[in-house]
């Protein structure tokens, strides 16, 4: 066996990299999130022997559509993100730098922004990308019969465009957002083809064009994904370090749902990396020296449990911190995700803009304190070891949605007995329709959910006292204070004035045990030692331009 | 239209039978494994009976701090990732198991059976419209109705049992149609008829008690079956989460496991096929008992 | 003859717009809707949902939605998914010849095995082979096949390297499926080829054939085995029916194309037009192997065809 030195420094520094990730992860230490993609921007690739290669990556479902402004699942923008570019990028300092854009001016009000576009960029089926696409983009996403559904939501407030010149294009928004730029770096509001939006109509999901490093060659159903290199690609965002295109000849994304199957098609070799690695398999992975195990957390807000503040009585703030003071989010984190899953303790995870990190700690379980703060409300507990107060059973009804994705309803069987103890009794309700239950019946006294999201304003439709005529936001807080400070971070063009702003946020709704937050999910991706280059966008999303294979 | 082939070999072979059957029949393989499966059954219902003399440890009980270990002394089964005691969520876990096998099969089969007597001893359209019913739900595969319907109901374990039991009806109707037509027309039947009797009283005293073994086999061989659809059920995302689950759920969710702590599925499972094997050798040797084809040397 | 196939075809055709209408009302009773799967019902606004609904259609009522459909699929209009606009036809056609293999394969392996182990253990009755046949047969039967799924994988593939753990190209992907859903019906085909070999050796012909002297060998192979082939041959005929529905958990856990992952996955998102078409598919095919394991019995036995 021979390394050439450029070979043995590019694993050494793989290997140096995989070691700080895990220590990241096990520490529990509330490291800069998403450090893997700073430090995980691999050595600039050359030589013939990286060139070429198709690397196999099992993805843990099938995407629903390949068409990003239809897409609801975060499966599919993996496979989205090689195929479509985005105007902006963000990097993982939460800037945002040009990527189709190269410029952009925001007008004194906040209303209307100006790009000024790429000149050299072509859609992969040779159509021209310019102003006008840009504008069919957008008016795609507005009009009803695209049937978009995230996308239309990250676009708003997003009003119409008009076309300066061939490569100036101004947006006009109904509302000021500080959110808008953040939003239009995520993949689902990523440039089609209007020639191919045409020609295909709705079935754009099955031959999706776009501008992106890969251009898309099959889809089998079920089975696989293909996707080739884009020759043509030079307009590569700063996030990689590969501006050209591609190393890799293709991508293929093998469909694996059985998560004992996906990681055994990685052991066995049959894939070169697979995603969503469950904690107990990285933890054997993390021992065997074939492999190597990369980890980005994603932004946004982590998986957090809300207090439906309608119901009695959980409407009193007492009764909350009861249970903020009985439920041990550690013992869950410890055991269920084995330390490779940090524990969240605010509102948004770190790395997101405005997080602050002074809460970490802030929360430690006390049982003694638990229970008085119950005894004080008039809780008494009875001989089957449940309080009761004017003859009605101290209750709380648990919601969590099925599958029992990363876990989560494993955490509702242990909050349900740490809640034994200071006499609550947990009822625990897993259905397959949260829609209904949760959204429109509000049947919940706690519900766990989380989100993705390029913006901390993304703390608006979940605390923002709702409007009485529409749909109540999870937690249903209704607090003036958290509603102006939601309102005017949305809006501050100052960044340290908006960090202040978000900081007062996070601290009312800890401070008021309007949540349980409980662990910030990392994406995990296993792989063979030989796949170099694999980085992660700011939401956590792989990117696949630097990726290269080692003979 | 197999009736008419099997009548005359029945009667050639109940007298070869008899020629040559033995006076004491030996203790067989057969035999034995009879025995293991009652004394397996006798067990598992003990387990559901009275699982605290059975099981050391509180089914709930999580101590986190030894989670997933190996079988041992302490643990025989192991930990599982709550830090439970394995062995003792088996044996409390057997309740909702043998909920699931006897109650579905009671409900599948008493609908399923209900359906088919009415439907062969009516005839006429009464039966070719029940049967046409009953062609469109065959058509429809088993576990895929019990998909749609616990779907629709949501999961809760009496609303499995009712999609398993939904999804056996078609099955326990065509058997018992099928053996009350043969029985209306033995002329034992047919005799009380024509004295006069009335068709509700044939039925009841004539018809159905006579119909009734095959269904009975199915039954026992159902309970089996349907603890195994559950457990696909669960595997399929549509399980049901309580205090203490049933084995299909142990199993389905224990199953990422394999690799990492093999003993955390591996139980379960095996109390699954434990049980299920031991139904369906009852099931077969009551199946012989009541074949009418039944040979008597095994 | 020929106007019991068509009687039949007729009835047939009744029967499986029976189960469409079935399946609709069900589907229309599920909660929930197929949006569930489309948006992230805490960052899309209600209006953005119910523009979603009324493109697709959902929110019409039961019997204009019903109405519609047999009204598209009398223009031989399957529909497209609603969650993104596949056709259902292509989608089905493009996954079925994987389901098919399996189910081939499958068949194939029940068969093997079954037959062989049956023989054998009617040939030993009693003696240990026909006690290992007989628990291999009940294991079949009596384990879940997620489970033994996932046991073969681990053994064969990530510990032996022998067969790749999934996917859907070539002979060697089908080989531990099959064995996993193969072993189910080889339980059953085991019993009944070893029982109805018990009952043919005790019959006349055969104590005739043994009295005349024949090698015991001869008895067994040409005489009694051919004659206990025939209900194993119907009871293949019924397996295909209940492989195709095994298909839908083998095929998730190998990662196989399938029709049985597309229903499921369907049923699952509400993909009304998705289930109906396989619904259709399987409820043909279900009619089609019946009605010609009746067929064969005509054929096969003289006695049944004069009764009919």
């Amino acid at each position: 066996m021979k390394f050439d030195s450029k070979n043995r420094r590019k694993s050494a520094t793989a290997a140096l990299l995989v070691i700080v990730m895990l220590l990241s992860a096990c520490g529990g230490k509330q490291t800069a999130s998403q450090g893997q993609t700073d430090s995980g921007a691999a050595p600039a690739v050359q030589g013939a022997s990286a060139q070429g290669g198709e690397l196999t990556y099992a993805l843990a479902t099938s995407p629903d559509t390949l068409d990003p402004h239809r897409t609801g699942l975060a499966v599919a923008v993996r496979v989205i993100r090689t195929i479509y570019d985005s105007l902006v990028v963000q990097l993982p300092d939460n800037t945002i730098k040009p990527w189709l854009a190269t410029e952009w001016t925001i007008s004194d009000d906040g209303l209307s922004y100006t790009f000024k576009l790429r000149k050299d960029v072509k859609f992969q089926d040779g159509t021209p990308f310019n102003a006008e696409a840009v504008k069919f983009n957008f008016d795609r996403i507005l009009d009803p019969a695209t049937k978009a559904a995230n996308a239309a939501a990250l676009l708003q407030p997003y009003k119409s465009s008009e076309v300066i010149d061939e490569y100036t294009i101004k947006l006009n928004l109904s509302t000021p957002s500080r959110a808008f730029l953040g939003n239009l770096s995520q993949a689902l509001l990523g440039m089609v083809s209007p020639t191919a939006a045409k020609q295909y109509g709705d079935q754009l999901g099955q031959h999706p064009v776009g501008t992106g490093p890969f251009k898309f060659v099959k889809w089998d159903e079920n089975a696989d994904i293909k996707v080739e290199r884009n020759p043509d690609y030079a307009w590569a965002p700063e996030i990689v370090t590969n501006t050209g295109a591609p190393y890799l000849d293709g991508i293929d994304f093998k469909i694996v749902p059985e998560e004992a199957t996906r990681i055994g098609s990685v052991q066995s070799k049959q894939v070169l990396a697979a995603e969503t690695v469950p904690p107990q398999n990285i933890l054997t992975l993390k021992k065997d020296p074939n492999f190597q195990l990369l980890q980005a957390n994603t932004l946004g807000l982590p998986y957090t449990l809300f207090f439906n503040q309608e119901r009695a009585p959980w409407n009193e703030l007492k009764a909350r911190q009861a249970v903020q003071l009985a439920v041990d989010v550690d013992a869950i984190v410890k055991t269920l995700y084995l330390g490779t899953y940090e524990r969240a303790w605010s509102p948004l995870t770190p790395g997101t803009f405005g997080y602050d990190p002074s809460l970490e700690n802030s929360v430690k379980p006390d049982i003694t304190k638990a229970n008085q703060l119950l005894d004080e409300l008039g809780w008494v507990k009875g001989a089957d070891g449940v309080r009761t107060k004017d003859g009605k059973k101290l209750t709380l009804h648990y919601v969590d949605g099925t599958p029992n994705r990363e876990k989560r309803n494993d955490i509702a069987v242990m909050v349900q007995q740490q809640l034994k103890q200071i006499g609550v009794d947990v009822e625990v309700e897993i259905t397959k329709d949260v829609r209904t239950v949760v959204y429109t019946n509000g049947n919940y006294d706690l519900y766990g959910n989380s989100q993705v999201n390029s913006d901390p304003n993304a703390l608006y439709s979940f605390y923002h006292s709702y409007d009485p005529k529409s749909r109540p936001t999870l937690p249903r807080l209704a607090s003036p204070e958290v509603d102006k400070w939601l309102e005017e971070g949305r809006v501050e063009k100052d960044d340290a004035k908006r960090e202040e702003l978000y900081h007062k946020i996070q601290h009312y709704i800890i401070d008021n045990a309007v949540i349980l937050p409980i662990y910030v999910f990392p994406y995990t991706v296993a792989a063979s030692k030989s796949v170099q280059g694999l980085t992660f966008d700011s939401l956590g999303y792989p990117l696949f331009n630097d990726v290269s294979l080692q003979k | 239209m197999r009736e008419a082939v099997s009548a005359k070999t029945v009667w050639r072979e109940r007298k070869l039978a008899a020629a040559a059957a033995p006076k004491i029949r030996k203790f067989t393989a057969s035999d034995l494994f009879l025995v293991a499966a009652g004394l397996i059954i006798l067990f598992v219902a003990a387990c559901a009976i009275v699982p605290q003399w059975i099981a050391p440890y509180a089914p709930t009980e999580m101590r986190t701090d030894s989670i997933m270990q190996a079988p041992s002394g302490a643990h025989l089964f192991g930990t599982d990732y709550f830090g439970r005691d394995i062995f003792s969520v088996v044996v409390y876990g057997s309740r909702d198991s043998l909920f699931i096998g006897f109650t579905s099969v009671l409900v599948g089969g008493l609908l399923g059976g209900t359906i088919g007597a009415l439907s062969g001893y009516a005839g006429g359209w009464i039966d070719t419209a029940i049967m046409r019913l009953n062609d469109v739900l065959m058509t429809i595969p088993g576990i895929l109705l019990a998909l749609a319907i616990a779907g629709a109901l949501g999961p809760s374990l009496f609303n499995i049992v009712l999609a398993v039991a939904v999804s056996s009806v078609p099955g326990y109707a065509r058997v018992m149609r099928a053996q009350v037509l043969s029985i209306k027309s033995r002329t034992f039947v047919k005799a009380s008829v024509s004295i006069g009797a009335s068709p509700l009283s044939v039925f009841w005293k004539h018809v159905l008690p006579n119909s009734l073994s095959p269904l009975l086999v199915m039954a026992a061989i159902g309970i089996g079956t349907s603890i195994l659809t559950g457990s696909g059920l669960s595997f399929l995302g549509l399980g049901v989460l309580r205090e203490v689950p049933d084995w299909g759920t142990l199993l389905s969710q224990g199953r990422g496991y394999l690799t990492a702590a093999w003993w955390i599925c591996t139980f379960p499972g095996l109390a699954i096929t434990a049980f299920v094997l031991s139904v369906n050798i009852i099931g077969d040797r009551l199946r012989d008992h009541f074949d009418p084809k039944k040979v008597t040397q095994r | 003859m020929l106007w019991m196939v068509t009687r039949r075809l007729l009835t047939s055709l009744l029967v499986i717009i029976g189960s469409l209408v079935l399946v609709f009302t069900i589907l229309y009773v599920l909660p929930g809707d197929p949006t569930d799967n489309m948006v992230d019902p805490s960052m899309a606004t209600p209006e953005v949902i119910a523009n979603l609904r009324h493109q697709l259609g959902v929110d019409q009522p039961f019997h204009i939605q019903l109405l519609h459909y047999f009204g598209s699929i009398l223009q031989g209009d399957f529909g497209k998914s609603l969650l993104n606009s596949d056709p259902v036809l292509p989608k089905i056609a493009e996954s079925f010849p994987a389901t098919l293999a399996l189910t081939g394969a499958s068949v194939l392996v029940s068969v093997t095995v079954g037959l062989l182990l049956g023989v054998l253990s009617a040939i030993h009755r009693n003696g240990a082979i026909d006690i290992i046949a007989r628990v291999i047969g009940l294991f079949g039967i009596s384990m879940p096949t997620f489970w033994s799924g996932i046991l073969l994988i681990l053994i064969f593939s990530i510990t032996l390297g022998w067969f790749p753990a999934m996917g859907s190209d070539g002979w060697r992907t089908l080989v531990l499926p099959a064995l996993a859903l193969g072993t189910v019906g080889s339980g059953f085909i085991i019993r009944m080829v070893r029982n109805s070999m018990l009952e043919v050796i005790s019959e006349q012909f055969i104590v005739t054939l043994r009295s005349k002297g024949l090698a015991e060998r001869a008895v067994m192979y040409r005489h009694a085995l051919r004659n206990a082939l025939i209900p194993a041959v119907t009871m293949t005929g019924m397996l295909i029916g209940d492989m195709l529905a095994g298909t839908v958990v083998v095929e998730t856990v190998f990662s196989r194309q399938g029709i049985g992952r597309i229903i499921s996955d369907a049923i699952m998102a509400k993909d009304l037009p998705v289930v109906q078409g396989v619904i259709l598919f399987s409820a043909i095919i279900y009619t089609l192997v019946n009605l010609l394991v009746d067929l064969s019995y005509t054929l096969i036995d003289p006695r049944v065809r004069r009764s009919t």
